[in-house]
């Protein structure tokens, strides 16, 4: 997943724990090999390497491809599983290099996915473009592995991947899970009480160029192949699953200066940053 | 692609949960329940004390602000008010006869009936008691702590600092902590701390006070806690204090006595003057004290219900040694209240220069007081505490709960007629209090 990962479960000691443990690690592994695009050999690097030529997905990745559909149309195009390749023209190291126009208007080409024909669990994509399903798959897994633990027992649990989380139940000891959120600068870092339900957070904290005096973050506008202009540096979100939470914060974080009011459109609850 | 308002195209939290129920083929487990911490919480409470036969009676009113932070930083706030009134035993013995007695103020006088145990009304105060602590990680298995303390009532001012580390070991099974803790109070008794022995003089004459005292308090201590297994912690500890300075009661008087009938000799004041009727001197202790502490604590908690034992070990050089047994059993009743009855015992053996009376005409000891609380006694307390959740998930607590104390005088230091006197003054009291933490 690329980051942290931790499970916490209640009041159960080393021995205890383990089963539950192993059921959510190995949730998390299957979810990564499936679907990473770092990876070769798996369902992702099958439809990248198609070259043009349909290709046929199993009942899991059709969900996924569906719900990345849904998630374009909802969003008028702004969340796009084939915009990843726009990350070979920017590479966030903390640099000046800020890539020419030429260089984005030609990997933009092979971007959106209005160009992709999806339906009846095939997918048939233009030679030259790519998908990337690591916007959804950290908190898909998140809420994966909350499933199987919840269907195990019902031992309290914290699933955390890298910042974005879900909690099986409240904590029997206190009142609720207390969640900490990292602020970009360290200063308004805040708590959140957590009984059910799940929290993700999108920003730009920590990956950027500089240049010219002009920051600009990591998350790309798919339309333009440029960083989303007034991004704000951090989105959180509650909601009932980590999924919901994770699309609604970085749907946020790609308004731009419009993420405030997206938000305040939503029924979750939601914390920002600017 | 469907074309879509800007208003629908902003409001996606619906289609994006049956989205999301389609992925994970589920339905939604349930619904988000999240609250930004407000960052304080408060612990309330209001306690009455009374003692029996009006002697002390305390109001006291005390809020604590915590405000966590993330990292498990801890600011926490206190402010206790305390009002209190009644009348404490002086240290004179019972008489046959009427006994008067000069104010600590040393302006008016005040009668104490024959027979009756005497007791000094003028007690009346009101306390302001401020505290402060931070509480921080210091690096993955430690912590520090800070805290500062700050104390007013009319006669009395107290300010104290205070610090703590602990660490855990054993993969936080085994946490070893070390404290400090300095005090420095003053004390400007009402009418002038008297000078050790003199006597109480008639009213109007102050020349056996002097101005303001203080003494200092360092604490040390030391300790360990640990978890056994998964339903039994247990904690150690060991503490020094060290005191130095005016460690004498301002307001407490020995009665001089007649080393055959044992009673109190009688004095007459100047003429027109209203003064004592009988010679008293006020008490005098060292100025120095050294108390060691043992602690042993037990918690076991069995499937909600948890039992709480704790003893105490108290020795200092004053000779008093104190022992201190303390239970609680917090029992749940249905799922959000629970009932907690509390035994508390406590037994001490008197202070050396404890003394009930002073013969006259025998050489004045170096110390002596008759304070009864450094005397020869056993105490227990019984209680019950009901606490509940209410409906917006807030505690709450009632708490009664008995105070019995009850001593001897040894029987060697009794001279004559006191043998047939009730000469350590008893006490009663009760505790009511009442917590809410929201």
């Amino acid at each position: 997943m690329g980051s942290p990962c931790e499970v916490l479960c209640e009041g159960l000691d080393k021995a205890q724990s383990r089963p539950l443990l192993e059921i959510a690690t190995r949730e998390a592994w299957r979810i990564e090999d499936k679907f990473s695009r770092y990876l070769g050999d798996n369902v992702t690097a099958r439809i990248n390497e198609a070259d043009g030529k349909p290709v046929s997905v199993d009942a899991e990745t059709a969900q996924l491809l569906d719900f990345a559909n849904t998630l374009y149309e909802l969003s008028d195009g702004l969340f796009d599983i084939t915009s990843g390749i726009l990350r070979k023209a920017w590479r966030f190291d903390g640099s000046d290099k800020v890539p020419q126009q030429s260089e984005i208007d030609v990997l933009l080409e092979n971007v959106g996915w209005n160009k992709v024909e999806w339906a009846n669990s095939k997918i048939h994509m233009p030679a030259g473009m790519e998908i990337d399903l690591g916007g959804i798959g950290k908190e898909y897994a998140v809420d994966r592995a909350a499933e199987l633990l919840r269907n195990l027992d019902a031992t309290p649990c914290l699933i955390n991947f890298g910042g974005d989380l879900a909690v099986t139940a409240a904590p029997k000891l206190r009142e609720s899970w207390r969640v900490g959120i990292e602020s970009p600068s360290g200063a308004a870092e805040r708590q959140i009480d957590l009984q059910s339900g799940a929290i993700a957070t999108s920003g730009d904290t920590r990956r950027f160029l500089l240049r010219d005096g002009v920051r600009y973050g990591h998350v790309l506008n798919p339309q333009t192949g440029w960083p989303v202009e007034e991004a704000p540096r951090s989105v959180t979100v509650a909601a009932d699953t980590c999924t919901q939470a994770g699309i609604i914060s970085i749907l946020a974080v790609l308004r731009g200066d419009g993420a405030e009011s997206f938000l305040q459109q939503q029924d979750e609850q939601s914390w920002i940053v600017r | 692609m469907r074309k879509l308002d800007k208003r629908d195209e902003q409001a996606i939290s619906t289609a994006l949960a049956t989205a999301t129920c389609a992925l994970l083929g589920t339905s939604i487990p349930a619904a988000v329940q999240a609250d930004e911490g407000e960052g304080w919480d408060f612990n309330t409470s209001v306690l009455y004390y009374g003692e029996d036969e009006n002697r002390v009676q305390d109001l006291s009113i005390s809020a604590i602000g915590l405000r966590t932070f993330v990292d498990d930083r801890i600011l926490s706030l206190g402010i206790t008010l305390d009002s209190l009134t009644g009348a404490t035993p002086s240290g004179a013995i019972r008489q046959d006869v009427v006994q008067t007695f000069t104010r600590p103020s040393g302006s008016s006088p005040y009668d104490v009936a024959a027979g009756t145990l005497p007791l000094d009304d003028t007690f009346k105060d009101t306390r302001v008691a401020l505290t402060a602590n931070w509480q921080q990680p210091f690096g993955e298995t430690s912590q520090f702590n800070v805290g500062g303390s700050l104390s007013k009532e009319y006669d009395y001012l107290h300010l104290g600092v205070n610090a703590k580390l602990a660490r855990d070991f054993n993969k936080r099974n085994t946490t070893v902590s070390a404290g400090l803790a300095f005090a420095h109070d003053e004390l400007d008794p009402v009418g002038g701390a008297p000078t050790g022995f003199s006597p109480m003089l008639d009213v109007g004459d102050i020349s056996n006070r002097t101005g303001k005292q203080d003494k200092q308090i360092i604490d040390l201590v030391v300790g360990v806690s640990q978890v056994v297994s998964r339903n039994i912690v247990m904690q150690a500890n060991y503490s020094y204090s060290y005191a130095d300075g005016y460690l004498t009661d301002p307001y407490k008087i020995l009665s001089v006595v007649d080393p055959v009938s044992g009673d109190t000799i009688a004095r007459t004041a100047l003429p027109g003057i209203d003064g004592p009727s009988h010679v008293y001197l006020f008490e005098h202790r060292p100025d120095e004290r050294t108390k060691h502490s043992f602690y042993v604590q037990t918690k076991y908690f069995m499937e909600g219900k948890v039992l709480d034992a704790s003893y105490r070990y108290m020795t200092d050089d004053w000779d008093i040694d104190s022992h201190t047994v303390d239970l609680r059993y917090r029992w749940p009743v249905g799922a959000s209240s629970y009932l907690e009855p509390h035994l508390r015992f406590y037994t001490q053996t008197e202070a050396e220069f404890y003394t009930v009376s002073l013969a006259d005409g025998a050489t004045l000891p170096t110390h002596a007081s008759a304070d009864f609380r450094l005397g020869n006694f056993d105490a227990i307390t019984a209680g019950l505490k009901y606490g509940w959740k209410t409906r917006n998930d807030n505690d709450m607590s009632v708490r009664l709960e008995w105070y019995a104390q009850s001593g001897s005088v040894p029987a060697a230091q009794l001279i004559g007629n006191q043998a047939s006197r009730d000469n350590y003054p008893d006490l009663n009291a009760v505790i009511v209090q009442f917590g809410y933490r929201f």
